[in-house]
């Protein structure tokens, strides 16, 4: 019954050509550079069509917020929803109300834990972390092997470890170096969590430092905490031309950073890209076309090499 | 002034007859602290914490890791000076973090440069008019933010009579709202040279300095001045304090608006040595705060404690933080450690505080 009026209804609206499509999304939280960008790649997408309209909630990294703001925008009849997971085992329940209600629901950015068992007006759309990690530390392992390395030693700085891509970026390390692709022979010397900060990164390296470890390489999980090694390394007075530091982000900060010669390797994540292909999937869904159900935005290696073509992407 | 705290059994206990400050007592669980770690570091690693067991420096000391045992607690320690000063007067202040990123951003955006690498600065906030400016204005205006903060807080606890707990709460969210919404959740990076001196001059000692500089200048104030012996004397018994014709309301708003300024303060050091500001700045902070005034012997009921005190808990936590990653602690165990370390240095301080007859 439920059904036949939401077809009904569906069917009324498309016929419409002057209806608005409303969309809601709720973002993990404000305050962390690389979502506030894939953010405005939605409000930049919805900005230069017609008739649509986004709506972009807070969930100020909470949970149990962001199944209400979805059962809010539910309440509301928006026509699709996107959400940028807190917590990425939490979305079974979010998935089941927008599924109960016939509102379609697209993913973004982080893997919700039933991504394999989504319904058919559901979809994922993302980049596939196990690539960045594997980039990042494939061309560290090319920049050692180039320096004449047939050995070296590496720390490896950590993301926030309750997070998903921080897991994933760090497994990444091993699997490389496991996978016996690297070509040198990498030591993990300390591997600690920074939490994707840069200050707490600067005092992670300074600490690292004080021990009189001799090392080759920073491999950091985020740029932020890359920055915040370079920082803590430039300030006791080593030379970034000794120690190659590689970040994953391609922030404008690490962009400035690579080109002063201090940040050797980033991967560029497309959350622009991300964003804008989270609302055409929504968009889609909402006009009942199809949508494959995992839509993958690569990642790229930036190098000082290829840099010119990023500066102006993130 | 001799404190009477009510020992177990009925029995009083006279502070004042005690043989030792009570700061020795917490310079001894630092040491006890310290101990443990170098005992594990000889087991496991044989290697010291504080001394240069590798021969790298002139000193008997491991040089490095003295310095980033400080640095790494500088900035919170800044806020941990005021954040005492709150719970002395027998309040607390739970914005300090958030302050903290709402000044940063705002300060920031004033200490901007133009010009990065020879590009236009890629995270410009306003126009070419209000860039590479002197190092003064984003300074006043980051003050100016933490003081109007801590002026808000304070009329509102002294004048609305709302519990500090409550107006601080509000504060908290208010201020980080402030942080998210200035640049709409985009950090802004790349401050002048002389804006970064604050948090990177004297070779990187700058944060330890201001921080030792205003522990000194508010142990003084809170030992030897009317405005200390007002706070204290408020924190001990608000009702006697008022009596004894101290205007309460009025030095209440004061000791807020020291405790707001002084997390501005922390901002602009924050942000300096980072060469950046966002929004999540100082997140938790407030609590890093209050845990350090607390295992330096600040009692949450007011009226006791000292700076000494903080300073000392500061160190306590710049102790645990590069121990574990001397030991290589493995990262999931660390937060877990620590809480444990937090509680039972107070549980410890609590016990050598009860007077001897209940000690059985």
């Amino acid at each position: 019954m439920k059904k036949t009026i939401l077809g009904a209804a569906v069917a009324v609206l498309m016929s419409t050509a002057a209806h608005a499509e409303n969309i809601g999304v709720t973002m993990a939280l404000f305050d962390d550079n690389f979502l506030t960008v894939l953010r405005n790649g939605i409000q930049d997408l919805a900005d230069g069509m017609d008739g649509v309209d986004v709506q972009i909630e807070d969930a100020q990294n909470d949970v149990a917020k962001q199944l209400d703001q979805i059962n809010n925008f539910i309440a509301s009849g928006v026509d699709a929803i996107v959400v940028n997971p807190v917590d990425t085992s939490a979305t079974q329940a979010m998935s089941a109300a927008a599924e109960a209600a016939g509102v379609p629901l697209v993913y973004v950015n982080r893997e919700p834990i039933n991504v394999d068992t989504l319904p058919n007006n559901q979809a994922f759309v993302a980049s596939n972390e196990v690539e960045s990690g594997t980039l990042q530390t494939l061309e560290v392992c090319r920049l050692l092997k180039e320096a004449g390395k047939t050995e070296a030693d590496i720390y490896v700085m950590m993301g926030e470890l309750s997070n998903q891509a921080a897991v994933q970026r760090t497994k990444d390390i091993h699997d490389v170096m496991a996978s016996g692709n690297c070509g040198v022979t990498l030591n993990i010397v300390d591997e600690q969590t920074a939490n994707w900060s840069r200050d707490e990164a600067q005092d992670l390296m300074t600490n690292w430092l004080s021990t009189g470890t001799q090392f080759d390489a920073v491999i950091s999980n985020n740029d932020e905490m890359a920055i915040g090694a370079i920082q803590a390394l430039k300030a006791n007075g080593i030379s970034m031309a000794d120690v190659i530091v590689g970040g994953i982000d391609a922030t404008q900060d690490a962009l400035v950073a690579m080109q002063a010669g201090d940040l050797d390797v980033t991967v560029f994540q497309d959350a622009h890209g991300q964003g804008s292909g989270a609302l055409d999937a929504a968009l889609k869904l909402a006009k009942g076309e199809d949508v494959d159900q995992k839509v993958y935005i690569p990642f790229q290696l930036v190098t000082p090499q290829n840099i010119d073509n990023f500066l102006s992407k993130n | 002034m001799a404190e009477v705290s009510h020992g177990i059994g009925g029995l009083k206990f006279d502070a004042s007859k005690r043989t030792w400050p009570n700061e020795l007592n917490i310079f001894a669980a630092l040491v006890l602290i310290i101990l443990v770690f170098e005992a594990l570091g000889a087991l496991l690693l044989g290697q010291s914490l504080l001394f240069d067991s590798a021969g790298r420096f002139d000193s008997i000391f491991n040089e490095a890791r003295l310095y980033i045992i400080i640095l790494q607690v500088s900035i919170v320690g800044i806020i941990a000076i005021g954040v005492t000063q709150v719970i002395i007067l027998g309040g607390i202040d739970l914005s300090s973090g958030s302050i903290v990123g709402a000044t940063a951003m705002i300060a920031m955006s004033f200490a901007q440069t133009e010009l990065v690498n020879g590009n236009p600065n890629p995270k410009a906030i306003f126009g070419p008019t209000l860039m590479d400016l002197p190092v003064i204005i984003p300074i006043m205006v980051g003050l100016s933010c933490g003081l109007f903060a801590g002026l808000v807080n304070g009329m509102l606890i002294a004048y609305t009579r709302i519990p500090p707990f409550i107006a601080t709460l509000g504060m908290m969210v208010t201020a980080r709202g402030v942080a998210k919404w200035w640049s709409k959740g985009q950090p802004i990076s790349f401050p002048t040279q002389d804006y970064a001196v604050i948090g990177n001059g004297l070779g990187g000692w700058m944060p330890v300095v201001i921080f030792i500089a205003l522990a000194i200048l508010f142990q003084f104030i809170l030992k030897y001045t009317v405005y200390g012996k007002h706070t204290y004397a408020i924190g001990s018994n608000e009702e006697a304090a008022r009596m004894s014709g101290i205007k309460v309301a009025r030095h209440k708003v004061l000791v807020y608006t020291i405790a707001g300024s002084l997390a501005a303060i922390a901002a602009l050091v924050l942000s300096s040595k980072n060469l950046t500001a966002q929004a999540g700045m100082g997140i938790m902070y407030e609590l890093d705060a209050i845990a350090m005034a607390v295992i330096g012997g600040v009692s949450l009921s007011g009226g006791r404690g000292s700076i000494i005190g903080t300073v000392l808990g500061a160190l306590i936590f710049g102790v645990i933080i590069s121990g574990f990653t001397f030991l290589r602690l493995d990262a999931y165990y660390q937060e877990m450690v620590k809480g444990g370390i937090i509680v039972g240095a107070v549980v410890l301080d609590q016990w050598r505080q009860r007077p001897s007859a209940s000690r059985s």
